[in-house]
Order: C-alpha cells, then structure tokens, then sequence
C-alpha cells in the first residue's frame, strides 16, 4: 500500500514537473537504446562458434615461423602430414580435422545449372563430428571417406536439385568431375568463423596429381584443427611441441630452421586472431574493439544515470517538502530511500520501454548502415533477462544516490518553507559533469582521429591504381585463352586494358622462399605474383628499374622474375645486373634472371606492411583477368559486357567479377563501421551530456534564484548575471578536457597501432574537440541562464 | 482527564554553527496535562517554533528533559521519536504542508498507513474526518486547487484522522484571511473539547484567545504564564 502511495506520489510530483520528465526520461530512453544496440553487436560478436558443440575442447594449430626478409609471423595454416603425426605423437588428442579449401573448383554443376562456388572445402570424415554437422539424409558416420564423395547443404541441394530427397545419392558435378552427393546437411550458421556448403572427402585429392605437396612438410595450405580429450590438456601438448617439431618436422629435408607451434582455442579464433597472418577465415573479428565497445556503452549508460541524479538533485528543492512531512508523519529513512528508488524503477521501466519502441525503430536503418541483422527478440530469455538486469542497475545506480540524499532531510529543517540549497550535492553534481564532458570530449577527439586516419589510408597513394578495374575469374585452362579474351574484349573501346594475373592485386597470397643463385645460396621469403606485361601498366605500377615483361621473347614466360624494392632493398643489392634465382619454392628447375625492379606497391591493405615480392610471367598460375575500363563506363555496364563476351569464349566456367575498388574497401569495411558506431557515440554522450547539463544548471539556477532577484533589485545588470553563471561552467567543461585529452591520446594510440602507416596526433583535433564541448555547453547553459536572468526578480523573491 | 500529557523540565537549546552559537531556549520548565488547550506566544526568534519542534518529537532538546505521556525521550533517536510521534501527535503548520502530489483524500490517509492500518478502516476513519471537516465533497481534488481555508481544513484533517492524543499547531491561521482563520479556530476549539490536547503556536492574540492557557516566551525563556478566562468554542470576534 506504502509503495502504491509512493508510485501515485512519484508519478503524479513528475507529471507535474514535466520537462524534468521529459529530459530524464529522454536521456535514459537514448542511453539505454545505445546501450542495448551495442550490446547487439558484442553480443553477436562473441556468439562466432557456439554451434561447435566441443569447441572448448578443440584447438587450431598455429606455426610460428621466422622467414627471413619477413620477421616472425604466426600462421593457422599447416602441412598436411601435421594432423596424422600429432594424433599419433599425443595420446591428449582424440581426433583431429584438415581442412583446405577449394578455391581452385571453378565450375559446379548439375544438369543445365552451373555455378561458381565460393565456399567449398575439402575435409576429412572427422569434420562431421568435430564442427557438429548434423545430416538431414545420409549415414554420418560413412559420409566423406571415399573418394569422389561430398555432402552438401540443404541449401546447395535445392539449388541443384528439386528436392533434398532428389539431390541425395545424386551426382554434382566439380569442373567436370562427378562426385556423388552422400549426405545432405543442415545448412551451417553463417556466425563461425569458417563457412562450408560443400565439403568435398579428402581423399578425393590427397595423393593424386596436383597435390603431390600434401605429403610434403614443406607445405604449409590447410588447416589442422585437433579435439583434446580434455581442455586442460593443451598445456602438454603445447609443452611436447618443442620435441614433435624436432622429431618430426627437423628431420626432413625440407629446410626449417626455425619453427614453433601452439594450439589456439576454437573460441578465440573469431574474435583474437588479428596476430595471424596467414589463416583460412571466412571473417574475423576483433577483441580489441568489442572491449571498446563494451566500456562505452556502459560510459553511455553512466552518462544517462548521471543525469538521472543530476537531476533528481536539482528537484531536490521541490521535493523536500514531501520528505520532510511524510516524516513528520511517521516514515522512516528507508522507507523514503524505498519511495525514491520505486520513482527511479518507474522512470527506468518507462525509458526501457521507450528504448525498445525507438530501437524498432531504427534498428532497420541501424542494420542497413552496419551490414548486420539484429532484432529485439523478446522470445529469448537471455534477451528478457537483460532487460530486467539493466531495468534494476540502471533504478538502483541512478536512484540510491538521490534516495539516500534526499532522505537525510530532517524534517524541521524542510517544513518551514522548505530547503533553499542543496549543499555540497553541488560539488558532485559538478564532478559528475565533469566526468560527463570529458567522455564526450574524448570520444569527439578519437572520432576525429578516426576519421584522420580512415581518411589517409583511403587517400594515399597506394602505388596501385584499383579504380575502374574489375577482376574476372579463370576455371582451370581458361588461361590458355587468354589472348582470344584480350582481342575480343578489346574490341570494345570502353575496354582500356587486360591483363593476366594471379589476383587484382598482382599477387597469388602465397608466400615462399627464392634462393639466390650466390656462394652462398641467399635465401628470401617473398609473395609470389604472376602477371602479364600489361599488369604493371594498366595498374599504374611503375618500374623503377630494368625492364617489364616481354611477351615477344620467348624466355620471359619461365626465365625471369621481377622483383619488388622491398625485395631488392632486404637483398641489400644495389644493381641486380647478371643477378638470378637458384631455385623458386622447392622447384631448382628454373633459374630465372631478375630483369626489373618496381617500386614497391601495397598489395594489401594499409594495414600490412610492403613485404618482398617476386613476380613471374607464368600464364598458368594466372587465376584471371583484371581489366581496366574507362571512367565514362558504368562497372554495371561493362560487367554485363564482359560476362556476354565470357560465355561465349568460356561456357564452362561461371562468369565472377570483382570490382578492385569493392575488394579494397572490403579490407576497411571494419574500420567504416567503427567510424560510424563511434560518431553516433559521440552524438549521444554529447547529447545526453547536454541535457544533464541543463538539468545541472537548473539546479544551480534554482539555488540563485533569491540572489539574482536581489541583485538585480540592486540593479545589477543581466549581462553580469549571465557572465557569472556561464562562467563557472566553461571552467569545468575546461577541466573535463584537461582530463579527456590525455586518456584519448591513450586510446587512440593503441587503435592508430593497428595501422602501419598512420596520421600523427593532432593538436588541431583536440583544440577541436574541447572547443565544441566549450561552445555546446555555453549555448546549454546561457539558453537556462538568460532565461532567469531576464525573469522578475519580484518572482523570484516571492519564491523564496 | 487530569493527568500530566507531557512536561519539561529546564529545557535548553542551543544552535550552533562554525562562529555563532545561538541559545533559542533556556532553562524552559512547564508541563500541560492532558486535554488543555495552551498558546504559546512571543515575539519572532523567541524560541517559540524550537520548543514546538522539540514537543513535537521533530528535534532533540540539547539540554534539560522532556517527558512526554511519563516517558524521557530528550535523547530519543529519531526512529524512536518517529514511532512515537506517528501514534500520539498530529501537526498543523501555517504553511499547510500538504504533499502537492497526493489528493485531498490521499493526503489524509497518509499517518493512517504510516501506522499500519487496514485498508478498510483506513477508509472508514478518512471519510469519517473527511465529513467531519466538512471537506468530503473535496476529496479527490489536489491541493493547489483549494483555497488556503480550504487546504487548512485538510491539513487538520490530517492531523487528527489517527485520533493522537496531541495536536500541535503552528501558526494554524497565519496564512489564512480572518473568515478562514476563523473557521480553522473554531475546528480546534471544537477538537479541544473532543477531548484532545491541544498546542498552539500563535502571534495572535485573538487566536490565543481560544485556548485556556497561554506561555508567553521572550529570548528563549518563559516570562508568563497566564490562564484564560474565555471559555474555547466561543466566537470571539469582537476581542481584537
């Protein structure tokens, strides 16, 4: 009955004071929407694996290598004898899965239905168990284990075939091959970090031509993933490893010097593995960001309960007279911190329910800017469970410094007229502030960092010119045409160039040593690239010594190599004239004279260093084509020209495009998103900063009333007045920036270091960033103050 | 009936702040038994309002003792003094002291569910004060939509409605006009010989004038104590 008292009290004392209501409950909705958005997000980034049902027991093996002209570098990917030998080597493991895919399969098909696809693996039988792949038609446990078998998934099946009962025990067709279709499975969650909707059976591949390296321990092309038979194991078999690489790996002759190996937690593969070079992905994540993520929007959330209590305090005054008589009457303390903290619970039920209805809102709009899919799904309980733990933090932190507060009032000291100040709340509402401007302050600091940053790397010089550009992909033997496709493209004057290559970039992604043919036999890790004589050209890549390929001699084809300056500079050579390769990878066949040098160009992102790069005319390794257009042609336009031509000269191979600029802007996709996540940030602390603000002033205004009214009765002039207020005020936003600043520099540091290559610190951007939190604040505040300061001051003396 | 309501005896009470020490009462002995009607007058700052703070168990004398229904509570905590006061005392203030956000009913029934009593008789004893103060048709409005009169009669109401034995008014008619002033008189005149004890602070020598008793104070001391001839309940409009 008390608590009905209490609520009927609370709401009707806040109907009454409606803009408190308003900004409370605007602030809160705001905070809490923010809130619940990026939890969302970490939420669906920490839910990467959870259908692998023994994922804590199961590991990737991750290689340590020191390469030289590289440095060490960790890589995920691994020979293909490791997973036998380990299993054999350690009793803790209960079963291991390779798993490598089959890019290089261009062509699947079944009847007249021919695709490309893009996410075929070949795998062991144990990747059933060990990715907890359920079968919908088929034997599980007989699936994958003879060659020239595969499972699809249901959706691969009814893309072929009419029905899954039709597709099962069928045959698909792999660039001509048949494989019969032993197992139909569910299709798999798209948040793992590895994605398969065919899996081919490994021994389809292993031991027949073509794949003579999987025998090798000088290859490193798949993934070894190992079950322990319990977690707590990984510690001795990381602690065996140093043994296993000397038994096993050291003694062939395959020429590791250095090699280490650790075991990395299937849970962590999503989110921590920006320190892996080399890897078979289909997305990662990062940690990092999700940890910056996370103390935001609990920042945020504070800022909108730091306005609660600002606020709260600031009705203090009014309420006092309520807390004094309702002791007078016979409540005692806690039941009045009871009667608050129940106002702070209705307020929170409100805004939550408030922030639902705005998230509804602008979630699509949210969805579409972030390439995510998050819904509120009142169905799971986890989701209903979080309401209710944010709806009781959020009543219990924003409420109990109030309660407690305005309990303490003694009622003598309110019924006369009730309490004029509040005390020393004014120093923690004023630090409170502080702390409110400094976040946003830091967070418009980083944002404009961000932006610095972002800026750069999309606006440097990448020594490579991606713009109207587009790769278009071979099926095997397609380059055998490759000069029919040239003239034939050609022919369309919108067409500028084309030329052969491994990828849009000029290299393959694998990465090798070349053995300098000296005394002593100098060797290089390097990228391997094979492109034509017009790559380099058309791609603005320029020479900056010796020559380009020549398709006119005949010895270019096998017979040369070009290299990068990074290469040459790490050779230390300064003339590579009469220079020339002993060996290429494991092949000592070919001898190739180094004939040019080009200047160094990021083959990667901005996010990578330029390493060493060698580059051969070899027509066969050439995956595409990479064709220039003319900025006057639209990349729709010419795509369906170029796929028109393609089927006629390549009706085998599915036509698949990429825009060169589309692949490099892939590469800072992430980075967008956390530009624009973090600009919305700081709208909404800056925001919400203001309105606590305002309530601030408001309470400090409320406080002054009988001084404004007296000195203006003494006629004091209204500027004064105002000049006084704003004062006190462009000091403490000051201070939140002497505060702000250096921890932003902190933070940002630590994301500019992901970078390479960066923009300096700013002293611009933070001038920036204190000044708008100053002239923001200034407008809030002399908004309240004028508006008392120009009030009569017979009003004022009233009041009191 | 004629037994001793409270007493005190040399009562003291000292303000103190970091440079100033102010004494507001000293060495205040009297005691009121049980069904009197007494006025306690003096000039502004006489200590008036401290002592009915301190009879009213709101404040703690810092020296002296007080006893009230035989018990010595001067060094009662406040949840002691809470408890006490909600069952044994009722409060009129000048300014009403109305909780804005409750209505006229609800306002009422506030000591009434401070005391723990069922809903229903909550109910019963509201109305019954309700009519009693002849405010029932107001009963759901809130009270910044009554007249000051008006929102006295409530704040009566409210003090009585758990029927203490005490009531303590403070400056009942202070913002009222005469006519309203009057009629607020004329209720605790009327409670007075209900039977419930009475305490009021008063400037006014015409309100005074209802009770039986008046204790006159000046700088914190008690000079006079002088006891009435004027019968309570009677209209006096012709005393000023």
């Amino acid at each position: 009955m008390i608590l009905f008292s209490y609520l009927t009290s609370a709401l009707r004392g806040l109907l009454r004071q409606k803009r408190y209501l308003l900004i409370n409950l605007m602030g809160l909705s705001v905070g809490i929407a923010a809130y619940m958005v990026i939890m969302l997000y970490v939420t669906h980034e920490k839910g990467y694996d959870k259908h692998i049902e023994q994922r804590d027991k199961m590991f990737r093996v991750v290689e340590v290598q020191n390469e030289p002209g590289v440095g060490n570098q960790h890589v995920a990917i691994t020979m293909a004898p490791l997973a036998s030998e380990m299993k054999n080597y350690f009793p803790q493991i209960k079963e291991t899965v390779r798993i490598l895919p089959a890019y290089n399969i261009a062509a699947v098909g079944h009847g007249d239905k021919l695709f490309r696809e893009t996410n075929m693996i070949c795998a062991d039988p144990s990747v059933i168990d060990m990715f907890s792949i359920r079968f919908l038609r088929g034997n599980e446990s007989l699936a994958l284990r003879k060659p020239k078998t595969i499972v699809v998934s249901e959706e691969i099946a009814k893309k072929y075939f009419e029905t899954v009962d039709e597709a099962y025990n069928s045959v698909l067709m792999l660039d001509n091959v048949s494989y019969r279709i032993e197992g139909i499975i569910e299709n798999q969650p798209t948040n793992s970090h590895i994605f398969f909707n065919i899996i081919i059976s490994m021994s389809s591949i292993e031991g027949t031509p073509g794949f003579e390296w999987m025998s090798s321990w000088g290859n490193n092309s798949l993934v070894t993933y190992v079950l322990l038979n319990d977690e707590l194991q990984e510690q001795e078999i990381e602690s065996g490893f140093e043994k296993f690489v000397k038994d096993k790996i050291f003694s062939t002759d395959e020429g590791w010097e250095y090699l280490e190996m650790y075991l990395q937690p299937v849970n962590e593969i999503y989110l921590k593995s920006n320190h892996i070079k080399f890897q078979i992905v289909q997305v990662t994540g990062d940690s990092k960001i999700i940890t910056i993520f996370t103390i935001i929007a609990s920042l945020i959330l504070l800022i909108a309960c730091v306005n609660y209590i600002n606020i709260s305090l600031a009705r203090s005054v009014k309420q006092s007279k309520e807390v004094g008589m309702r002791k007078v009457l016979g409540a005692d303390r806690m039941s009045l911190v009871y009667r608050f903290i129940s106002e702070s619970f209705l307020i929170t039920l409100i805004a939550i329910l408030f922030s639902v209805g705005l998230l509804e809102l602008v979630l699509p709009e949210i969805n579409s800017m972030l390439g995510t899919a998050f819904v509120l799904d009142f169905r799971e309980p986890l989701f209903n469970i979080g309401l209710v733990i944010l709806l009781i933090g959020i009543s219990l932190v924003s409420g109990s410094y109030p309660a407690f507060y305005l309990s303490r009032y003694q009622p003598i000291s309110v019924l006369k007229g009730g309490i004029t100040s509040v005390g020393n709340s004014g120093i923690l509402s004023k630090s409170l502030m502080v702390f409110q401007f400094a976040i946003s302050i830091g967070l418009i600091f980083s944002i404009l960092m961000i932006n610095d940053q972002i800026k750069y790397i999309q606006k440097k010089d990448l020594g490579i010119n991606y713009s109207n550009s587009l790769f278009v992909f071979f099926g095997p033997d397609d380059y055998r045409k490759l000069d029919v496709l040239k003239q034939t493209l050609m022919q369309n004057p919108a067409v500028r160039s084309v030329s052969g290559a491994s990828f849009l970039n000029g290299v393959s992604g694998s990465q090798g040593p070349i053995y300098i043919d000296d005394s002593v036999r100098t060797k290089l890790t390097v990228r391997y690239g094979y492109v034509d004589h017009d790559f380099f050209t058309s791609m603005g890549i320029k020479l900056a010594d010796g020559r380009n390929f020549d398709p006119t001699r005949h010895n270019d084809s096998a017979g040369v190599v070009i290299l990068n300056q990074s290469a040459i500079d790490k050779l230390g050579w300064d003339d590579f004239e009469g220079k020339r390769l002993s060996a290429v990878s494991d092949d000592s066949t070919r001898k190739p004279y180094v004939v040019g040098v080009i200047q160094d160009y990021h083959y990667y992102s901005l996010k990578t260093i330029i390493e060493p790069a060698a580059y051969f005319y070899d027509p066969s390794r050439f995956n595409g084509v990479n064709i220039k257009y003319s900025s006057q042609t639209g990349l729709t336009e010419i795509d369906k020209y170029i796929e028109s031509k393609w089927k006629e000269l390549f009706p085998k191979t599915p036509y698949r495009s990429i825009s060169d600029d589309k692949y490099l802007a892939e590469s800072y996709r992430n980075d967008l998103k956390i530009r624009t996540l973090f600009v919305y940030f700081a709208i909404i602390s800056l925001f919400l900063s203001c309105l606590g603000l305002y309530g601030l002033t408001s309470l400090l205004i409320e406080q002054k009333t009988k001084i404004i009214g007296i000195k203006k009765v003494l006629g004091s002039p209204v500027r004064s007045i105002i000049v006084n207020l704003v004062k006190e005020y462009m000091i403490l936003v000051a201070l939140a920036g002497v505060i702000a600043i250096p921890l932003s520099l902190l933070f940002i540091q630590r994301f500019l270091d992901n970078y390479p290559y960066r923009v300096e610190i700013s002293l611009y951007n933070i001038l920036f960033a204190v000044t708008s939190a100053v002239i923001i604040a200034f407008i809030t505040v002399i908004f309240k103050a004028g508006k008392t300061a120009n009030s009569n001051p017979l009003e004022a003396l009233k009041y009191e | 009936m004629n037994t001793t309501m409270l007493k005190t005896v040399n009562l003291t009470k000292i303000f103190r702040t970091d440079e100033v020490e102010t004494t507001a009462l000293h060495n205040v002995s009297f005691q009121i038994q049980t069904g009197e009607f007494v006025a306690i007058m003096g000039p502004s700052g006489c200590g008036k309002s401290t002592l009915l703070n301190i009879i009213g168990l709101l404040d703690n004398p810092s020296g002296g003792d007080y006893y009230f229904l035989g018990q010595e509570v001067s060094k009662f905590t406040e949840k002691m003094r809470a408890n006490l006061r909600k069952k044994n005392i009722g409060f009129v203030f000048q300014n009403f002291n109305l909780i804005d956000e409750l209505n006229v009913y609800e306002n009422v029934e506030l000591p009434l569910i401070y005391l723990g009593m069922s809903s229903s008789e909550r109910k019963k004893r509201v109305e019954a004060t309700l009519e009693q103060m002849q405010i029932m048709h107001r009963r759901k409005h809130f009270p910044l939509q009554l007249s000051g009169g008006q929102q006295q009669r409530v704040a009566v109401a409210r003090a009585v409605v758990a029927n203490p034995h005490l009531i303590l008014a403070d400056e009942p008619t202070g913002n009222l006009d005469s006519a309203h002033g009057e009629e607020v008189m004329n209720l605790l005149a009327q409670l007075n010989q209900n039977g419930t004890t009475i305490i009021m602070v008063t400037h006014s020598q015409h309100d005074a004038e209802f009770s039986q008793r008046i204790i006159r104070l000046f700088d914190g001391q008690i000079v006079n104590e002088n006891i009435m001839n004027v019968k309570p309940g009677i209209s006096t409009q012709n005393a000023l």
